[in-house]
């Protein structure tokens, strides 16, 4: 199993306003946060955790256009110069019975393209192995982890923010 | 937080303009029109009163759908829809004129209400079980008196009624949930029996199954629109602090969608008649494409490419800026669209009842007679005003039913408190997250 040779200290908080606040007094403190982890999505965390605005949309809205285009064209292309047959008695361009091919295209290229970009992004897929902290994360707990690997000597800080904060339990575990 | 509406004089004063203004249209396009029908007078009446009953119709069913499936976030704006809701009892009123001139003939809107036409029509006399002055009167009055009286009036008595004691065990809105069971079915066919009746009739001959849900949809997506730009209006007057940016984007989402979805039904009725080619159903389109291509075209471009394009973007859903152009064009584009749907129809049949005139008086030279009175009464040539686009008249009298609608609405928003007090949603709307 490949590891990321990281030394992780964690605490868990049993719900998310608990988790929310404490995020705050993190910043506050300049305490600087590896990662947060949550069982769904908490509204309000990306914003606290400075994250911005996703660009996975603009990524979709060019996977869609493309695969308009590319429908539309190459039937287009195959209905009126490379072979065409008259169907129903329609034109060889019969523009409305192309648009609910072109709109299944357009989905199709943009939901694929979307997926395939969202895992290479998270550095997800088969085989890959991603380690994980806590199984209960996924679960009923709320994480914030820290990377201590080579600030030991924060360690007592973030203990110390763990119990002020609330957190029901501190860990720490090798990555 | 000021939660109590008041109607001020220098409203009343705006909105009794636009009902002035919207009278004095109607009295021009009833004296203007050159036909002894005044077809353009009856058919924006029906249209404009379509368009704003079918508003009233939606909100009643989309509030009574939000209580079934314990939607929390549309709560901070209820009692603008509830207020919206109450319009049904004034569409009654108005369909009655309608009503009124089927029996007494006094309008040509339905070919069907023609005695003389459906017993020289196959077709007509086919559908004459339910085309006929009963069911239309019988339809609406019923349909529409119980949608308001057993269900709008209903909501809005049991949800006032919430603000005067806190209830733990939320008896009221439970009374009105299993209300809103009773009503979702109700509203989908009787709905649909009803749009069948008011504008696809106009159409006597023609009929397409999708219509209904393409009625519908128009009617939802412009009340959407209305509701977005009561709220910013609203909120621009320091009332509903509690509707945040994140309600309206909530609104411009939907109304987002449900743009793609009328455009979906839009363009399934569309490609089925186009492509089966039946004569019987293509003449629809093919009226409207060759000689109304300014409402054809027009429709599309205002309901579907602009709100598409616009709303596409995630910011310009919580923008004021974006989100009032995008509201005002697809209100305006939905009524357009209603407009594009019976004008054509009623077009059609003066024709046909000026046809039908000349057989009547001159059976035995039918021959010579038809084809004067078809050149006098033929299809419009280019951009006739009035019928093959919008004239001023016509906005004149949507101006007029805004007026109208905002005037009622207005009245009863100020019977009760702007935010539902006891709603057991309240604390959800409250922290309305999006993103």
């Amino acid at each position: 199993m490949k590891t990321l040779n990281k030394e992780v200290l964690f605490g868990l908080y049993n719900d998310e306003t608990e988790l929310l606040s404490a995020i705050k007094q993190a910043n506050d403190k300049h305490l600087e946060i590896m990662d947060v982890f949550t069982p769904f999505p908490v509204h309000g965390l990306d914003p606290l955790l400075g994250l911005k605005e996703s660009r996975l949309h603009i990524a979709g809205f060019i996977y869609g256009a493309t695969g308009t285009l590319i429908a539309f064209l190459f039937m287009t292309w195959v209905f009126v110069s490379d072979w065409p047959i008259i169907f129903g008695g329609k034109p060889f361009f019969a523009a409305p019975s192309f648009i609910p091919v072109t709109f299944e295209f357009t989905v199709l290229l943009s939901a694929i393209g979307m997926t395939v970009t969202f895992y290479t992004i998270c550095g997800m897929g088969p085989g890959v192995v991603n380690p994980i902290l806590d199984s209960r994360i996924t679960d009923n707990k709320f994480c914030i982890a820290f990377d201590v690997t080579h600030g030991k000597e924060n360690e007592n800080d973030y203990r110390s923010f763990f119990t002020n904060t609330g957190a029901s339990e501190v860990h720490s575990k090798n990555i | 937080m000021n939660n109590q509406f008041v109607f001020e004089k220098k409203q009343k004063t705006t909105l009794g303009i636009f009902m002035l203004v919207g009278v004095v249209c109607m009295i021009l396009s009833y004296l203007m029109d050159d036909g002894t029908l005044h077809m353009r007078f009856w058919s924006n009446y029906l249209t404009n009163t379509v368009y704003f009953l079918g508003i009233a119709f939606i909100i009643t069913f989309v509030l009574h759908a939000k209580v079934l499936m314990y939607s929390g976030w549309h709560v901070a704006f209820q009692r603008v829809w509830e207020a919206f809701s109450l319009f049904l009892i004034v569409g009654i009123i108005l369909m009655i004129p309608i009503i009124a001139g089927i029996w007494g003939h006094f309008h040509h809107l339905y070919h069907w209400a023609d005695k003389a036409a459906v017993a020289s029509d196959v077709v007509l006399k086919g559908k004459s079980s339910f085309l006929n002055p009963v069911w239309y009167t019988a339809g609406t009055l019923i349909i529409v008196g119980v949608w308001y009286f057993f269900f709008a009036k209903r909501f809005r008595n049991l949800s006032v009624q919430e603000d005067k004691e806190f209830d733990p065990n939320y008896t009221l809105h439970k009374k009105i949930k299993v209300n809103a069971g009773v009503f979702l079915p109700i509203a989908a066919f009787t709905s649909a029996a009803l749009i069948w009746l008011w504008i696809m009739s106009v159409d006597a001959h023609w009929y397409s199954t999708l219509y209904a849900w393409y009625a519908t949809a128009s009617w939802w997506v412009g009340s959407l629109a209305l509701t977005i730009l009561t709220l910013i209006y609203l909120k621009s007057k320091g009332y509903l602090d509690i509707v945040t940016t994140e309600h309206l984007h909530d609104l411009g989402k939907y109304m987002f969608a449900f743009t793609i979805f009328w455009t979906y039904l839009w363009f399934s009725q569309y490609m089925l008649i186009w492509y089966a080619n039946i004569g019987e159903e293509t003449t629809y389109f093919h009226v409207r494409m060759r000689k109304f291509p300014v409402l054809f075209y027009g429709n599309l471009v205002l309901n579907f490419v602009l709100p598409f394009i616009i709303l596409m973007r995630n910011d310009t859903k919580r923008k004021y800026g974006t989100l009032i152009l995008t509201s005002i064009i697809v209100f305006v584009g939905h009524w357009f669209d209603f407009f594009q749907m019976v004008r054509p129809g009623t077009w059609l049949s003066e024709i046909e009842h000026a046809n039908h005139a000349a057989h009547a008086t001159h059976a035995s030279h039918a021959a010579e007679h038809a084809a004067p009175v078809l050149s006098k009464w033929g299809y419009p040539e280019g951009f006739v005003n009035g019928v093959s686009i919008p004239g001023l008249l016509e906005i004149g009298i949507l101006l007029g039913f805004v007026g109208l609608f905002f005037w009622f609405v207005f009245m009863q928003l100020e019977k009760a408190s702007l935010v539902p007090k006891n709603n057991p949603y309240l604390e959800e709307t409250e922290h309305h997250h999006v993103m």
